[in-house]
């Protein structure tokens, strides 16, 4: 059997407060089991726990209770980070380096050769639509370049799972569709992903399965089609339809206990959104 | 081995670039220089009085701006990194925290080196223009007088010049500025901003120039116990004696250090050192991030 890629067991997390006067419990036996090569997503308010759990797998803090084992290794062993590639929330990495240093000094952190490296930052950076501005320091870029340049140096060393806090917060659509689409291209080639964010459409257009996080517990969790799927409603989408063909469809629905909620299909405004910049950008 | 130094290497370099493109740090290695040059216009007594004189004043003002930059430099990396999240990309890549911890502090020590060398070559330089204006002063004062008296007169004036034990002053600057790096990380590695880690640090280099005196007074005493040795020495651990590396007086005499007593600041330099960093890497391996 395959080892999971990410195992979570029953992982509870306490922060003691200065002087111990008040504990905050931020994790309550959290159970997830990510395969090779899923893509999921870990959904909850602010405060419910998200960040807590990307932190207690990258082991940058330890669980009070349970155990995080990553490819069958426990997470606090330092060679079990080569595996990893993380994107943190809103960073703003050294802000005095350039896009091209900051990717060399992870490079040497994640321990690439100087060779390796070099080609790496040219592919990275043109991956990450950053090319142009390699040289440029990081305290000129924007937020959405700044995200592209982490999201670059998760990927410096060829990372086996990729973990993403919020990867496309402060980023227009369109960016935020090239990250988006690049998380699934990089799914093709086998990458675990794990990500969280509060953006829901995003979410439900590239993972494969979701938890949701409240309070520091699991609510829900689960693929999508089987959580989003309305038990008593049947969806059909029909192209180029006539008007009589559709009242003689809806009056032989009506004439059964059934009834039509929706006539007309809507596309989602982020869609909408991108099919108009890019036909202007025509 | 190698990979592990390799990445203390690139955080160190990181660290350095970072305080280097920091023009702040710039201000106060110009002020320390503009002291230096006008230490020689501020002392106008005899000819070896001024000397030395010159010397106390650039010596004092490397051995003060290079502690200010030891401090100030080291208190800001820490919760610069947590506020741009640095840190998390860093940690999240296989990097131990020791080799981040000592990353931190070859990088900050890279800095300082570099502004001693800078100072020290104009110190040296102004001190050595000096030495040759009183060499030829000298000269023409005792031009009639018998040679014994002039070259008794010109040793009188080397020995009061640039000499081994001024080039030994600045190192042992440099040791006490690495001891302050080193307290410095300690602090801030449990401290939470670097308002509160400059504040103890100031105390920490108050009290760490008073405590051999307050020592002295108190050892001499004949009532000072076990208990006021025990005292003394958790104090002394926590305060660094930083007086100890002040050569300025013996500098002022003209007195030679011997080798003994440098090896033995050198060696109290690098327990200092050593005991601060392993408590820095110790408290920042148990802090949740």
């Amino acid at each position: 059997m395959t080892e999971p890629a990410i195992h979570v067991s029953d992982v509870t997390k306490v922060f003691a407060t200065p002087f111990r006067r008040r504990r905050i419990v931020a994790l309550q036996h959290l159970n997830l089991e990510i395969a090779p090569g899923e893509i999921y997503g870990l959904l909850g308010p602010n405060g419910s726990g998200k960040s807590t759990t990307l932190k207690i797998i990258l082991g940058l803090i330890e669980p009070t209770r349970g155990s995080v084992r990553i490819f069958g290794r426990d997470h606090s062993a330092v060679g079990v980070r080569r595996d990893i590639g993380f994107l943190p929330e809103n960073a703003y990495f050294h802000k005095f380096l350039t896009g091209a240093e900051t990717l060399r000094f992870h490079a040497k952190l994640s321990g690439l050769s100087g060779r390796e490296t070099k080609s790496r930052i040219a592919e990275l950076l043109a991956t990450v639509g950053l090319a142009r501005a390699g040289d440029a320091r990081l305290s000129t870029y924007s937020k959405g370049m700044l995200q592209r340049i982490g999201l670059a140096q998760a990927l410096i060393h060829h990372p086996k799972i990729l973990v993403l806090d919020e990867p496309t917060a402060a980023i227009d659509p369109a960016g935020s569709r090239d990250i988006q689409n690049l998380i699934v291209s990089l799914k093709e080639r086998g990458t675990t992903i794990l990500l969280s964010s509060h953006l829901l459409t995003q979410v439900q257009e590239v993972c494969d399965r979701v938890g949701i996080l409240h309070r520091g517990k699991l609510l829900r969790e689960g693929h999508l089609e089987d959580l989003l799927a309305i038990e008593n409603q049947t969806e059909f989408i029909v192209e180029n339809a006539t008007p009589d063909f559709l009242d003689g469809l809806e009056q032989q629905i009506a004439s059964t206990n059934a009834r039509v909620v929706r006539r007309k299909p809507q596309t989602s405004l982020e869609q909408f959104f991108l099919k108009v910049t890019e036909t202007s950008d025509e | 081995m190698s990979s592990s130094l390799g990445r203390i290497a690139a955080i160190g370099r990181t660290t350095f670039t970072e305080l280097a493109r920091l023009r702040v740090f710039y201000v106060l290695v110009l002020f320390a220089l503009v002291l230096i040059i006008s230490s020689s216009f501020l002392a106008r007594i005899s000819l070896q009085q001024e000397l030395q004189v010159t010397k106390d004043i650039a010596l004092g003002a490397i051995n003060f701006f290079l502690s200010m930059l030891a401090i100030v430099a080291t208190a800001q990396l820490l919760p610069r990194d947590l506020e741009d999240r640095v840190i998390y990309s860093v940690l999240a890549k296989p990097v131990r925290r020791f080799e981040y911890m000592l990353g931190k502090f070859f990088g900050v020590l890279g800095l300082l080196v570099i502004s001693l060398v800078a100072m020290s070559i104009l110190c040296l330089a102004v001190i050595h223009l000096r030495e040759e204006a009183a060499v030829r002063e000298t000269m023409q004062q005792l031009s009639q007088s018998p040679s014994d008296e002039l070259d008794h007169a010109l040793v009188a004036v080397h020995q009061a010049g640039a000499n081994r034990d001024l080039i030994l002053a600045l190192l042992l600057t440099l040791t006490k500025a690495a001891v302050l790096v080193s307290l410095t990380l300690c602090v801030s590695s449990f401290a939470t901003s670097n308002i509160f880690t400059i504040s103890a640090m100031a105390m920490v280099y108050l009290v760490g120039h008073l405590e051999s005196i307050a020592r002295d007074y108190w050892l001499h005493q004949r009532a000072a116990g076990w208990l006021a040795r025990t005292f003394l020495a958790v104090v002394a651990f926590f305060f660094p004696d930083l007086q100890a590396f002040n050569l300025s007086d013996q500098i002022i005499a003209a007195s030679s250090l011997s080798n003994l007593m440098l090896l033995k600041l050198l060696g109290l330099g690098a327990i200092y050192i050593v005991g601060y960093i392993v408590i820095a890497i110790a408290i920042f391996s148990q802090r949740e991030l």
